[in-house]
């Protein structure tokens, strides 16, 4: 019975390679529309179950430690905080309307847009404390920081604005006219790049007095935009046109266009170069390979809209979910 | 592959609305119209499949005959606009709204708004059970609020333009005042914050008791039986709620899907047969006039009683 002799030194191999194989890397979808979160095996590009929560979830953020993922449920008034290995509850905590929330790169604040209530709320990080609530004419939807912590930029959809706030001494810098049903921002090259939705341009704005510098045309609707990894790229997605536009990150000139039907809206970059965009009226997650600008797709829940990736989750369908 | 009412309602979005709303000018709704473009599909499917059962049924076992069946026609139109059109516009672009501001207004004080979840922490991840409860609490209050809408005579005097039809059929459901039908929206909005009714959760949910109410409505001879007909409304059942005698201001069965209701709160009448329909106090635009003339006296009703009312 060799087996049996050799066991006691196969078994500990056994166990750590089933442990490597379920590291396989787990995605986060926001199902905006149908009330979950769908957790996607990464590597075998499928999803394996759904976190129910109480409403209407949209977007996620990984905590400055790494230690959570905070994901904002608007309707259901709460944020629900969930361990980013495994999909894990950890908490739940009350929030009014959370639609879009960001740390500071320096950890210190964390920024909650309501887009349903016209606010936007800054947290103490640390201790989750609510430090001031500004009223924002209307619809606040994405954001970002200056790389110094020292200012926040929120889009207004609703009135065609932008404002930006003094997270110093927590008041109100400015808010201008950036273009129509303004979308994403991006913080970069020490401008501050939005997504104008009603139309079909990134516009670029001084940071200092929101006065727009230029505008860049991307395609019908650009919707939101990420800067790649390796900081070469910014991709916009076109809601309305249904394409996803790379631009050279030094020079903002558009390098190509793909098409990713069915309302594309978030990215995330896998360590493999693919971008996974979540694709609103598809139910899928198009997982596009820039190269040749094919894309697989994934099947996710109803209406996907916040997207992240953690190469180094733990892809296990057993994973206690509540 | 997804849900194909979802991926009709996505198509719906990606195709015609999104693009209607960037011509416009209107993409801060982009959003929103996801909610109304669900509802229309879902609106669209009810009409079809409540067409495919009771159209068979009223034409295989009919009450009543008319040579000249105009009148029905006004009530398809009816139904267009209450599952297709306005309904689900009113409750995504306002009801949505104000149910994500009082909860915020909650959750500011540290207080969570009331939701079957939270109150039976089992119910999440079981839509199927949760998706009944919500069913039954619904029906309840709406059992109410239509036993609401005989008591007033304001109320009524809009009401009463549901039970003027003569011939009525699986399609005189949602014959109703736009006032009505705005009460209505805001009767249930308010039960749907105080439950915690996710609206784009269920829209499984009002298309199952949207088709039981229309079918109880249908010009068919269909009973369950004794036993049936105390655990779901039936044709026979809710036909005795139109009945000429049960018009007015008292009258009987007036569930909408389940008969417990009258049965809990002594107002069940299981004893009439198929009776013929209609409201003899009523007046004539009201049963055979256009859409428009319907809904003006429905209003000049309403606007006299409430004179009344103040004048008394």
């Amino acid at each position: 019975m060799r087996f049996i002799r050799v066991l006691p030194v196969l078994l500990p191999l056994l166990v750590l390679g089933a442990k490597l194989a379920a590291a396989s890397g787990l995605a986060f979808v926001v199902n905006s529309g149908g009330a979950s979160i769908s957790l996607v095996d990464m590597s075998a590009e499928k999803e394996l179950r759904r976190i129910p929560v109480l409403r209407e979830p949209h977007h996620l953020v990984l905590s400055p430690d790494g230690k959570s993922l905070l994901v904002g449920d608007t309707v259901a008034n709460e944020v629900l905080f969930l361990d980013p290995a495994t999909g894990a509850l950890q908490k739940r905590m009350p929030v009014a309307d959370p639609y879009q929330l960001g740390f500071s790169p320096n950890g210190r604040f964390l920024v909650v847009n309501g887009l349903a209530r016209n606010q936007i709320d800054v947290y103490d990080a640390a201790s989750m404390q609510l430090l001031k609530r500004f009223p924002a004419a209307s619809m606040p939807s994405h954001l970002d920081y200056a790389p110094d912590s020292s200012r926040v930029f929120v889009s207004l959809q609703g009135t065609d604005s932008m404002m930006a706030i003094d997270l110093g001494k927590l008041a109100t810098l400015w808010t201008e006219k950036v273009g129509k049903t303004p979308a994403g921002v991006l913080w970069h090259e020490g401008k501050v790049l939005v997504a104008d939705m009603g139309t079909d341009y990134v516009a670029v704005v001084d940071p200092a007095d929101g006065h727009v510098i230029n505008r860049i045309h991307t395609g019908k609707g650009a919707h939101n935009l990420f800067l790649s990894p390796d900081r070469k790229i910014i991709w916009v997605n076109n809601r309305v046109g249904g394409t996803t536009t790379s631009l050279d990150a030094s020079t903002l000139a558009p390098i190509r266009s793909y098409a990713i039907p069915g309302g594309p809206d978030d990215i995330a970059f896998a360590p493999d170069g693919r971008l996974w965009i979540t694709r609103r009226f598809a139910e899928k997650v198009a997982v596009l390979d820039p190269k040749t600008g094919e894309y697989q797709t994934i099947d996710v829940g109803r209406s996907p809209h916040g997207l992240f990736l953690n190469p180094n989750g733990i892809a296990a369908p057993s994973v206690a979910s509540r | 592959m997804g849900d194909p009412f979802d991926l009709a309602a996505g198509w719906l979005q990606e195709h015609l609305l999104i693009p209607l709303l960037y011509a416009l000018g209107l993409m801060q709704w982009e959003d929103v119209s996801y909610g109304w473009a669900l509802f229309a599909v879902y609106g669209a499917c009810q009409v079809a499949i409540t067409f495919a059962v009771c159209m068979p049924l009223e034409r295989w076992r009919p009450v009543e005959r008319w040579p000249d069946a105009h009148a029905v026609t006004v009530d398809v139109l009816y139904t267009v606009i209450s599952r297709v059109g306005v309904l689900p516009l009113f409750s995504f672009v306002l009801f949505y709204r104000a149910q994500v501001a009082l909860n915020g207004l909650l959750a500011d004080h540290d207080l969570v708004p009331p939701t079957l979840e939270r109150l039976a922490p089992f119910l999440l991840g079981q839509p199927v059970l949760t998706f009944m409860l919500y069913a039954i609490i619904l029906d309840c209050a709406d059992y109410w609020r239509h036993r609401l809408s005989h008591r007033f005579r304001w109320w009524w005097a809009l009401h009463s333009l549901h039970h003027a039809q003569r011939q009525m059929t699986f399609w005189s459901d949602d014959r109703n005042h736009v006032v009505d039908d705005l009460i209505s929206a805001l009767w249930f909005g308010v039960i749907a914050l105080a439950i915690g009714v996710p609206p784009l959760q269920f829209p499984l949910l009002v298309l199952v008791l949207r088709f039981l109410e229309s079918l109880s409505h249908a010009n068919a001879r269909v009973a369950f039986g004794a036993v049936g007909e105390r655990l779901l409304i039936s044709p026979r059942f809710h036909r005795a709620h139109h009945g000429l005698v049960a018009a007015g201001q008292r009258s009987c069965n007036y569930g909408a899907v389940l008969p417990w209701w009258d049965m809990l709160f002594g107002t069940a009448d299981f004893r009439r047969d198929y009776v013929a329909t209609g409201d003899p106090t009523g007046e004539e635009a009201l049963a055979s006039g256009s859409w428009f003339r319907q809904q003006w006296a429905g209003l000049r009703r309403f606007a006299a009683t409430l004179a009344g009312s103040m004048a008394r």
